[in-house]
């Protein structure tokens, strides 16, 4: 797949000289809106930086559609849990848009504890003409008054702004690990490592839980939620996965708590892998429904699984990102890589599947040709509009001249965060502190 | 990962024994198992922090720890066998400190019955929590697990294997060894057993 870099830097550009970053710019979430007009990042820091694609103008062809910064706001501070002595970190862990209903734009952002609802809007004009306030916006001494007049609205610089309109808080004892928007616009879901709950948008203070797998002596928990995500066109159905690299099904009408799945998916464990990381290795990280609705996605630590929701007992589809790390295990669990949550995504037709890896690099995966790709985020390795050529990992033997071996790779360079616009052929990778914004190549 | 024995290529495979063929001697083995339960009780304490321990990551170790332990405990009797008591005593002691540090992170995380108001009467703060036994922990990172031993199984970890075919199975122990006879690894282990008993 051949493409164009645009490479975007969400630090401050006094930092765009200097080779280090704060810890507080690594980007933790990544999500297009429904249209693709707009991309939202959060980062370690607590903050969202939405970008927006220009309109695409006659004139400058070769900036086509170019993501450029539209909005920033602090969405989450660091909290103090004096009860129980605890940071709560400011971190986002996900952002997810809801569709546009009217000029506004809505998105829902979460850190460890707390879900927020963001209205982000535009302001292009300003009343002028008050009666009682002069143009300063003093008041005026009302005896000096002798005509009225109407206020006219008057262009202004667009101005955008960012108000929090809703915060979901206090109904999460741990730590929140996905937020899913209902195709009925109404509700969404909050999933924590041991129970999840259903919101309505317009009621803060309650919320209903809907599956609690916390057994009633903690000494017991051999299993958490790793994620969870509602159907995309049935409100009643949703699923989560597990740290035991099961996904459950569940359907609202069933019961009010849906601790009885509808359908269990899991596949039967290879007894020749066995390890005694098998289960940190299958404990899934992401799960993705397709748009149509048919498939789930699920990453754990070394594939990339589709299931058809008709079948359970195993998935459809299996690609392998990194094999060669398989007999890196034990490393990999000394320096804790090996709890590394990646990301999957679909493209818009569910015809392309993405996943991060390390040294920055992504991977695609096309189901129809079965052909993949290994890409690399960098701008060391790519200049801007350069075609990004495939790379290759090489995993014994003779090392040709443009693969990397196992050994050199770089695990502190990880890419867990990727996104692909709904319905062009448009991704963007998050690299630590960087994001890309990769295109098709133009003809 | 070949803990300090031989290396075989992927023909000898269906020829030897399998603890033959990768030079998994009973002494390899127990260092093996010994520095994952090193790295794991390692993990658990580091991830006692300021920051609210991830619960996934928690449990995921614990799970691990809990493999070890019975993977430890599976292996025969060794051939100058100590007291028959350590066998269970040591699955005692490690269940105990996997024991205590779940409840002490469940105390930690646990909600409350208005969670809305963090200023809440700090009562369970008083009470004394349960301490994964810092002895046993000590013990499990002092020398006794034999430093170069350890060094001589990481040094390999890297390079040896990946010079493999990709299609061989990982090089990781094999399972049917982990009940492997005792070693002078094991008797350092009863060893460590026997001071936090005696403590």
């Amino acid at each position: 797949m051949e493409e164009d870099i645009d490479t975007r830097k969400i630090n401050n550009s006094f930092l765009r000289d200097h080779s280090y970053a704060t810890e507080a710019d690594i980007i933790s979430t990544v999500e297009f809106n429904h249209t693709g007009e707009l991309l939202a990042t959060g980062d370690k820091g607590g903050r969202v930086v939405i970008f927006q694609r220009e309109q695409e103008s006659k004139n400058q062809v070769h900036r086509r559609g170019e993501y450029n910064v539209y909005s920033t706001f602090q969405s989450h501070e660091p909290e103090f849990d004096y009860l129980k002595s605890l940071e709560i970190e400011e971190k986002i862990n996900k952002i997810r848009w809801l569709p546009q209903q009217n000029a506004a734009y809505f998105l829902l952002s979460t850190n460890d504890k707390t879900v927020k609802l963001w209205k982000v809007s535009e302001r292009d004009k300003r009343p002028e003409g008050y009666n009682l306030k002069d143009e300063e916006g003093r008041l005026r001494d009302p005896a000096t008054i002798t005509t009225l007049r109407v206020p006219v609205l008057r262009p202004m610089d667009l101005m955008v702004e960012a108000t929090p309109r809703r915060v979901f808080a206090n109904a999460h004892t741990y730590h929140i690990n996905s937020i899913s928007v209902n195709s009925d616009y109404e509700t969404y879901m909050s999933a924590d490592d041991l129970r999840i709950n259903l919101w309505n948008f317009e009621i803060t203070n309650q919320s209903f839980n809907i599956v609690d797998i916390k057994p009633a002596n903690m000494e017991e928990l051999t299993e958490v939620i790793t994620a969870a995500e509602f159907h995309p066109h049935h409100c009643n159905t949703f699923v989560y996965s597990s740290s035991k690299g099961t996904i459950r099904l569940c359907d609202m009408r069933a019961s009010a708590l849906c601790d009885r799945h509808t359908k269990f998916f899991e596949e039967p464990e290879d007894p020749s892998n066995r390890s005694f990381f098998s289960e940190i290795i299958s404990s899934i990280s992401d799960v993705k429904f397709s748009h149509s609705g048919r498939y789930i996605m699920t990453r754990d630590y070394l594939t990339v699984k589709v299931w058809d929701l008709n079948m359970e007992s195993r998935p459809i589809e299996t690609y392998q990102v990194h094999d060669y790390l398989r007999s890196k295990l034990c490393s990999l669990y000394e320096n804790d890589c090996i709890f590394d949550k990646f990301e999957c995504v679909w493209n818009g037709s569910d015809s392309v599947i993405m996943t991060g890896s390390y040294n920055n690099f992504f991977r695609m995966f096309d189901r129809n040709t079965k052909r993949d790709v290994t890409l690399e985020a960098s701008r060391e390795n790519s200049k801007p509009r350069a075609i990004l050529k495939p790379r290759k990992v090489c995993v014994g033997g003779k090392r040709r001249k443009d693969e990397i071996s196992v050994d050199s790779l770089d695990f502190s360079k990880k890419i867990l965060h990727t996104a692909w616009h709904p319905s062009e052929n448009i991704i963007a990778v998050a690299a630590t502190n960087n994001l890309y914004i990769f295109q098709d190549k133009v003809n | 990962m070949v803990g300090g024995g031989l290396k075989r290529k992927h023909s000898d495979l269906e020829e030897e024994e399998e603890d033959e063929k990768w030079g998994w001697g009973p002494a390899g083995l127990r260092s093996y198992q010994q520095a994952l339960l090193r790295i794991s009780l390692d993990k658990v304490q580091q991830s006692l922090g300021p920051r609210a321990p991830s619960l996934r990551r928690h449990v995921l170790i614990h799970n691990t720890l809990q493999q070890l332990q019975a993977a430890l405990c599976l292996a025969p009797a060794p051939a100058v066998p100590p007291e028959p008591l350590f066998l269970g005593e040591e699955d005692f002691s490690l269940s105990t400190t996997i024991g205590s540090i779940l409840r002490e992170l469940e105390t930690s995380m646990d909600e409350t019955e208005t969670p809305q108001n963090p200023v809440a009467p700090p009562s369970p703060q008083n009470e004394v929590l349960p301490q994964p036994d810092p002895v046993f922990l000590e013990a499990l990172s002092s020398r006794y697990l034999g430093d170069s031993g350890l060094d001589d199984f990481f040094l390999d970890i890297d390079t040896s294997t990946v010079e493999k075919e990709p299609a061989l199975a990982p090089a990781e122990p094999p399972h049917n060894l982990f009940c492997a006879p005792g070693s002078w690894e094991w008797n350092e282990l009863d060893h460590i057993m026997e001071i936090i008993l005696g403590s």
